[in-house]
């Protein structure tokens, strides 16, 4: 254990931990008690299942707007002026349904990272009574910042269609409606992207914590039952 | 060597920290996927501005749509090997436990009477108590039977889609023929979509039985009541929406299909896509809120395993 390190506290969980060498290249830190769950992983646990529900409601929604759209298609087909305005609402609501439930899923992936590292935490505390646990890998920073990439490309584009639809009300306005329908999608298009990358890596920091419990775990299984590690 | 889920199960003498290709791997083709939506949507920026004009760019755009559909598709991929990357990882995990646990419990319960079997209240929701690990439930073993012939369909069918909008881009647009090539290419491209979503729905699923698998064997193998998770609300609605948006995507599919013979009425086929458009969408999403549940049912099930080591090593 390094003891030159200063031990440091942080405002979320105000645990002292210091940081310790280990041969096998984890970083981690180590601390007489479980550090609990950290501030990402406290947001999942909060916010997965509200970004569900978001979602699910906006899906419906879009979906209402879509047969509406279709209904003024089939009876009113020269209305280009309102089909616009539609196909552009439409987007929109339905964009905020996959920025929810795709943030849904980074917040779940969140939220079972901090189980690994409470659950892990509690049972090196019950059992040795010294804990370490992994540092961030630089996979989970990546999953956080993508995914922020993501929801901020997507809702920059939702609220492109709405303004978009706003301004459109005459038939003049049909050309820049077209053309700014093209761009957006675009944007769109990489936000989702980027949302799924996001999830690639936060799955790939799931592989990690497993790899590190699994020795973890075997290290507490042969130190003495009293001893620290 | 035992074989889960298509899947070659850890043998004991692996090391525990043995680095999986998959993450890496999967890593690298969801940046792929990320790459080849970046391209197609710089075609579309630079196309954006020429749209209403006197050049055609409906082809362009039927291509544009096309390729980046293709990269989300290969970004899930990715995902889904990441995914078998985890469920090796968790056996690699069972097989560290299933060592260190004995060592752990070393002069605390063993030698003791078994415990009773039965209904067990958990602070995860009730727990079922027996001697020996249940039965696994038909839908783990659906899930571990059915991810990689699901994915391998799905990969198909976006290739598939990615080639039918290739060739749609080749064509006039606004002729029937465009139509009805651009109406097999968006379902085909979804249905693709689909299908890896579903995909990965089962991984998840493999996962989620490989959790209970080898929590009841590591239970067994001390000789102690074997506590297994009753199956929580959220893996029930996890099921119903991943099978709702399977359908949905399958249909979809199919009603492009009847959108196509109408293409030789534009104002038919304009009904028919104006709906169709929101619906393939809808089916996604319906599939990646599975997904949020089937994610949520891990935690609950990881939650309870570390409960339940507690219990044991301490």
């Amino acid at each position: 254990m390094s003891t030159n390190t200063p031990t440091r506290t942080t405002k979320t969980d105000r645990i002292p931990r210091t940081p310790e060498p280990r041969s096998d290249g984890f970083a981690v830190d180590g601390s007489d008690t479980s550090l609990g769950t950290n501030l990402p992983q406290r947001m999942g646990e909060l916010l997965w299942a509200p970004m569900l529900v978001m979602a699910l409601m906006a899906f419906a929604a879009a979906m209402l707007l879509g047969v509406l759209r279709a209904d003024v298609v089939a009876t009113t087909p020269d209305d280009a002026v309102r089909l616009a305005q539609l196909q552009h609402v439409t987007a929109g609501v339905m964009f905020i349904g996959f920025t929810a439930v795709l943030s849904a899923i980074a917040f779940a992936i969140a939220r079972i990272l901090g189980v690994f590292r409470d659950g892990g935490g509690q049972l090196q505390q019950a059992t040795s009574g010294h804990v370490q646990t992994l540092k961030m890998p630089a996979s989970a920073k990546l999953m956080i910042a993508l995914m922020m990439m993501g929801m901020m490309a997507i809702i920059a584009a939702v609220i492109g269609h709405f303004v978009v639809a706003a301004q459109t009300t005459a038939t003049a306005d049909l050309l820049a409606a077209e053309q700014a329908f093209v761009t957006l999608e675009a944007v769109r298009r990489i936000g989702v992207s980027l949302h799924l990358v996001a999830i690639a890596f936060g799955l790939a920091t799931i592989i990690e914590v497993l790899r590190f419990q699994a020795v973890r775990i075997g290290e507490l299984g042969a130190a003495p039952r009293s001893g620290g590690t | 060597m035992t074989t889960i889920a298509w899947i070659e199960r850890p043998p004991l003498t692996e090391r525990p920290d043995a680095q999986t290709w998959h993450r890496n791997t999967g890593v690298a083709i969801a940046g792929l996927g990320l790459v080849i939506v970046a391209v197609a949507v710089a075609v579309n920026f630079t196309t954006a501005p020429a749209v209403g004009g006197g050049s055609d760019t409906a082809g362009t755009l039927a291509g544009t749509f096309a390729a980046s559909t293709f990269g989300l598709g290969v970004t899930k991929i990715g995902i889904a090997i990441i995914l078998i990357g985890i469920v090796l990882s968790l056996w690699r995990r069972v097989n560290a436990v299933g060592v260190a646990l004995p060592a752990l419990r070393a002069g605390t319960t063993t030698g003791g009477p078994r415990p009773a079997t039965g209904e067990v209240d958990t602070p995860y929701g009730p727990a079922s108590a027996t001697t020996r690990p249940p039965e696994p439930l038909s839908i783990h073993r659906m899930a571990e039977l059915l991810w990689l012939p699901v994915l391998a369909m799905g990969a198909m069918a976006l290739t598939v889609g990615l080639l039918l909008g290739l060739w749609t881009s080749s064509l006039a647009g606004g002729s029937e023929a465009f139509r009805v090539a651009s109406a097999w290419s968006q379902g085909t491209l979804f249905l693709g979509e689909g299908l890896l979503l579903s995909g990965i729905s089962f991984l998840l699923g493999t996962v989620l039985s490989s959790l209970r698998r080898g929590g009841a064997e590591v239970q067994e193998s001390l000789g102690v009541s074997v506590q297994t998770l009753k199956m929580p609300a959220t893996a029930t609605a996890f099921i119903a929406l991943m099978a709702i948006g399977m359908m949905a995507a399958i249909v979809q599919f199919v009603l492009y299909g009847v959108a196509a013979t109408a293409a030789g009425d534009p104002a038919a086929y304009a009904v028919w896509v104006s709906w169709l458009g929101p619906f393939r969408e809808v089916a996604l999403g319906v599939l990646l809120a599975g997904i949020v549940l089937a994610l949520a049912s891990i935690a609950r099930a990881l939650g309870f395993q570390f409960h339940r080591l507690r219990q044991l090593a301490v």
